[in-house]
């Protein structure tokens, strides 16, 4: 039966629609997007195990780091056995994690939970987060940032989906908690409810991307598609690079620098929202902005960061993957400036420019797979995908080490104001320059590392029919 | 060959219902939660 995942079974046959595979895709990053949702119930966490901030922190601390270790080892296996049996092992690993961490909460084994939800959730986050990506951009190399960015849109949803349903289940499983008091902690109950409702109904939801993905037979292209169009476009190959290679080039490793840029400067301000919004506007020791209105800043922050990821991938389709991020490091260059120096003076422009920020902070995620396709081609784009993720993992270490850092340096939490962000904020500009300087740098391939044509040949083999019907155009639209 | 056509679509409305109901929810949730920002 686990024989319809193996890749040969996972060839589309002709005419089927191409749009089936966003949603595929987004079934699956919607689901493990809820990682970035975890400080919903961490004060219960720390209540139930009679713990300190750190020890509960470590469990998401641990998702992370596993997430870009199992994208960076795992992405060829990704490659070799295609998209459907990659996300039917995500959809296993991130299940079985929510299932040994109720173990563990219901037993009260903290192990259980680092080993659940943190190492086998962690390996469910980095497989089912690179799973869908280069087959949507085979799907799509007409658009393929638009697919990207759809796909890298529900991770930033997964959150938006996951904050308020957890609440809302924490209080089905736990009348007396109140979601709206900082200080109320649900039960031991209603914790393992949670856990359990979240890890079988995500299983079902990953199951339609598991069931509707396919790979398009070797030599489709959409109708009307004239790969020379793309081609024609400056830093887009036609050659093939394997993710063995990949990481032998120059161009890879200033990839890296600019995604770690990008998302050190982002997660600098995401990490420290809801207080730095109540610092900004702090005036004889206390905020005019109220504890709620900072949650608010942080919910308008996520939607940002979401919407960021779908248009401005989009928008690199049309002036090229290159320009989109001058325009995300070197106008956040500027937009952190005006941050530091105005911010303060009005709450409606500080959201702006945060907004903004967190935007590109999106766009810089979504766009990345694009620009490696771009460079580096399609034959093992995820495996590469992959590998530069650790960007991330090293990024989630760097941005908060830095704010932190120098926030401590200030003052003491509640007394801080907009003047002691401004090194933080000034450190970031200089981390964003960095960005930028790298990113026009970046230049294409050398054909030294190019794989021989027959060699890269797309790995999955259709059955004879399907791929005599789809090499003569087919009729996917 | 219509038979196939059909299920596709009906494959396609159920798809694209479930994430736009998902993000639909989200959407919706964050937003009540960052009026909060502007109700002050």
């Amino acid at each position: 039966m686990l024989s319809a995942l193996d890749p040969q079974h996972t060839v589309a046959p002709a005419g089927y629609s191409r749009w089936l595979i966003p949603p595929a895709a987004l079934s699956v990053h919607l689901c493990i997007g809820q990682a970035y949702a975890t400080s919903v119930y961490k004060n219960s966490l720390i209540a139930h195990f009679d713990t300190s901030q750190t020890a509960i922190g470590v469990i998401f601390s641990i998702a992370i780091v596993m997430l870009g270790l199992s994208a960076a080892v795992g992405g060829t296996w990704v490659e070799a056995n295609g998209p459907r049996k990659a996300m039917f092992v995500s959809a296993c690993f991130w299940t079985a994690g929510f299932l040994v961490g109720a173990l563990g909460i219901a037993t009260r084994q903290l192990w259980l939970l680092y080993l659940g939800y943190g190492f086998l959730g962690g390996i469910g986050l980095g497989i089912g987060y690179i799973s869908p990506v280069s087959t949507l951009i085979k799907w799509f190399p007409d658009r393929p940032g638009l697919a990207t960015g759809l796909a890298i849109m529900g991770f930033g949803g997964g959150a938006m989906v996951a904050s308020p349903l957890s609440r809302q289940l924490l209080s089905l499983y736990d009348p007396t908690y109140d979601p709206g008091n900082a200080g109320s902690v649900a039960s031991s109950g209603a914790l393992v409810g949670l856990f359990l409702t979240l890890g079988i109904g995500y299983f079902v939801i990953m199951m339609f991307g598991v069931v509707n993905v396919r790979v398009p037979a070797p030599g489709w292209r959409p109708a009307g598609f004239d790969p020379a169009t793309v081609t024609a476009k400056p830093m887009v190959t036609t050659a093939q690079v394997s993710a063995a290679n990949a990481i032998r080039t120059r161009s890879f490793w200033l990839l890296w620098i600019v995604l770690f840029c990008n998302v050190t400067a982002g997660i600098g301000i995401l990490e420290q929202a809801a207080p730095m919004i109540q610092d900004f506007f702090r005036d004889n020791g206390a905020s005019a902005v109220t504890a709620a209105a900072a949650g608010g800043f942080v919910g308008l922050l996520s939607l940002f960061n979401m919407a960021g990821r779908f248009v401005w991938s989009s928008t690199s389709d049309i002036i090229g993957r290159k320009p989109i991020y001058v325009l995300y490091l070197g106008l956040g260059m500027v937009l952190y400036t005006l941050l530091a120096l105005v911010g303060h003076t009005a709450t409606a422009l500080f959201v702006l420019i945060a907004c903004v920020i967190l935007s590109f902070y999106g766009g810089g995620f979504a766009t990345i797979p694009a620009y490696l396709r771009d460079l580096f081609g399609t034959y093992q784009v995820g495996a590469i995908h992959g590998r530069l993720l650790t960007a991330w993992s090293a990024a989630g270490v760097a941005g908060p080490l830095i704010v932190n850092g120098v926030l401590d340096a200030q003052g003491e939490p509640g007394t801080l104001t907009a003047a002691s962000y401004r090194p933080a904020l000034f450190t970031m500009v200089g981390v964003l320059a960095l960005g930028f300087l790298t990113n026009l740098l970046v230049r294409p391939i050398p054909e030294r590392f190019h794989e021989p044509r027959a060699a890269a040949a797309p790995t999955p083999e259709p059955d004879t029919a399907t791929a005599a019907v789809a090499t003569e155009g087919g009729s996917n639209r | 060959m219509s038979d196939r056509s059909g299920k596709q679509t009906a494959r396609l409305w159920v798809s694209w219902l479930l994430v736009a109901a998902l993000l639909g929810y989200g959407v919706v949730q964050t937003a009540i939660t960052a009026a909060k920002l502007f109700a002050g």
